[in-house]
């Protein structure tokens, strides 16, 4: 069995999006009953929310961005450049927490202290862009993680693989010049799915290209597709990439009971999904992997999808 | 929604009296099909085409292709021998609807626009027109398109935004399309949310039916009767 970390901490519920919006903390206390009920806690190296410095994340927002959403919550506003963007006063801090133990779980992995990890964390990331918050998302919890390890530990290669439904457009363009970071997303075809990005023929820019690649899938698909689709193009990418650690944007939103895509991927596929990223983690990376929660807003599917998920890790 | 506002106004042209040669450069140099032909005072007394250039050229089949003595041929050769004198042109307060329609029936891909005095304003190409719509569509915007089948019946519309409103969602656009059954329309708006689940599911309660997104479309081909 691996050392598996879970990243996670009560002070992630206290971001309060509203009575009306998806992204909640039942999310987040739904993640945690599926891996308490199946008795995998014993076996986990429990991690929490921390307060790191801000130059970390500085590598990734302005700091202009920073300081607007501190401020932001500060006055007590309930929206953030979106009206999708919802908060309250303890966004801010959340963020920051959420932000600061996915940097501290990546630095156990290179520490030595655990072999791979999951960060049940919110608000997710993935479409934040460097001064934007967008799609419930403010700090780009993947993206900062990525820079930390180059930045303080040197890691030369890294695989950020997103199969969350929607397409990761703010890890996207956060890394879209860069040749050291390797952003793979399967998703929805933006055509019917927010944010719109996420198209076959953007494939990085400059010394980048070539190192962005994006799997849209159309309407109605399910796990045949997404199994063929993964190994016709996640594959082959990674065996020319060869990535020193893999970052994986963790959504479960494409299963077929969440009613915020229309992609119909069964439980089992997600399980597949996540066997291939160890597979992945095990041939190029020495297994080290991390895995950070993006979307999945199925309150009844979340506790059997992120059991399934944690037991792969452990299994290694 | 005129001509003017989304024509291109820093035009490249050419001059009768230059050469193929050059005509053919400066098409490959930008990366266009079209040069508005003029003389010294700006006045339009011409267009000239890829199309045109490649009439006049040999095709890549043959050995003289590209050639030293082909080159100098078309460096002899003027514009003003294979340009289309009086294309047809826009006006600056033409429309886009007008634009469209001029388009599609002389089958051309670009027109210059000119003044009352015949002078060269800018041109407006296909591409022109397809950044327009790409703007109206929202393509770019991060958002969710939703496909809805309506009765065509007055209040339809309204009904569908009240519901968006209602929920605090913006609109970025509404594209309506006709004929999509003989009594019915297809209603597309593009919400600037990833929270559509709610809206989704508020429609369907409310009676209307959301097209499966596989079966979209905005347009189909006449029907051959």
């Amino acid at each position: 069995m691996k050392r598996t970390g879970l990243l996670y901490d009560d002070r992630f519920l206290l971001h309060d999006t509203g009575p009306m919006h998806p992204e909640t903390s039942d999310r987040l206390r739904a993640a945690y009953k599926g891996i308490e009920e199946a008795g995998l806690l014993p076996n986990l190296t429990l991690i929490q929310g921390k307060r790191m410095s801000q130059k970390y994340i500085e590598q990734v927002h302005h700091v202009n961005y920073i300081m607007r959403l501190e401020e932001a919550c500060l006055m007590g506003m309930c929206e953030f450049d979106y009206p999708d963007n919802q908060m309250c006063c303890e966004t801010y801090d959340t963020a920051v927490l959420a932000v600061g133990g996915v940097i501290d779980t990546v630095r156990r992995i290179m520490a030595g202290e655990i072999d791979n990890a999951f960060c049940a964390v919110r608000p997710p990331g993935h479409h934040a862009e460097i001064s934007k918050a967008m799609g419930f998302c403010y700090f780009n919890n993947v993206a900062v993680a990525a820079r930390y390890l180059q930045d303080e530990w040197g890691v030369s290669r890294i695989a950020i693989i997103d199969f969350d439904v929607h397409h990761g457009n703010g890890t996207q363009h956060i890394f879209e010049y860069d040749s050291t970071v390797f952003y793979y997303s399967i998703h929805e075809h933006p055509s019917f799915a927010f944010p719109g990005t996420g198209r076959e023929f953007e494939e990085g820019i400059d010394a980048g290209h070539g190192y962005t690649l994006n799997t849209p899938v159309l309407p109605g698909q399910g796990d045949q597709e997404y199994k063929m689709l993964i190994e016709r193009d996640l594959l082959p990418a990674m065996e020319r990439f060869e990535p020193d650690f893999l970052l994986v944007s963790t959504g479960f939103d494409a299963h077929k009971d969440d009613d915020m895509s229309g992609i119909n991927l069964s439980t089992e596929c997600f399980s597949w999904i996540m066997e291939t990223m160890m597979a992945l983690a095990n041939k190029y990376a020495g297994g080290r992997i991390v895995s950070i929660l993006e979307g999945g807003y199925s309150i009844q599917r979340l506790p059997e999808l992120v059991k399934n998920h944690v037991e792969i890790l452990l299994k290694g | 929604m005129f001509v003017n506002k989304s024509m291109t106004t820093r035009v490249i042209t050419i001059r009768p009296e230059d050469s193929l040669l050059q005509a053919r450069s400066l098409m490959t140099e930008h990366s266009i099909r079209h040069l508005p032909v003029t003389d010294e005072d700006n006045t339009l007394v011409g267009i000239v085409t890829d199309r045109d250039i490649r009439s006049a050229t040999p095709s890549i089949l043959q050995d003289d292709f590209d050639s030293a003595k082909e080159r100098e041929r078309m460096a002899a050769a003027t514009v003003a021998s294979i340009m289309t004198r009086k294309p047809a042109v826009l006006k600056p307060l033409h429309t886009i609807q007008d634009a469209l329609m001029i388009i599609q029936g002389k089958k051309v891909g670009a027109l210059p626009v000119v003044d009352e005095n015949n002078k060269l304003k800018g041109i407006l190409s296909v591409r022109d027109l397809m950044r327009a719509f790409t703007n109206v569509m929202g393509i770019g915007e991060p958002g969710t398109l939703l496909g809805i089948m309506v009765e065509e019946k007055v209040g339809q519309l309204k009904r569908i935004v009240d519901a968006i409103t209602e929920e605090n969602i913006s609109c970025g656009s509404v594209l309506v399309a006709k004929h999509w059954d003989e009594t019915k329309r297809a209603v597309f708006p593009y919400l600037l949310t990833n929270n559509v689940a709610r809206i989704k599911k508020k429609l369907v309660d409310m009676g209307f039916t959301l097209i499966d997104p596989m079966e979209w479309y905005i347009d189909r081909l006449p029907k051959s009767e």
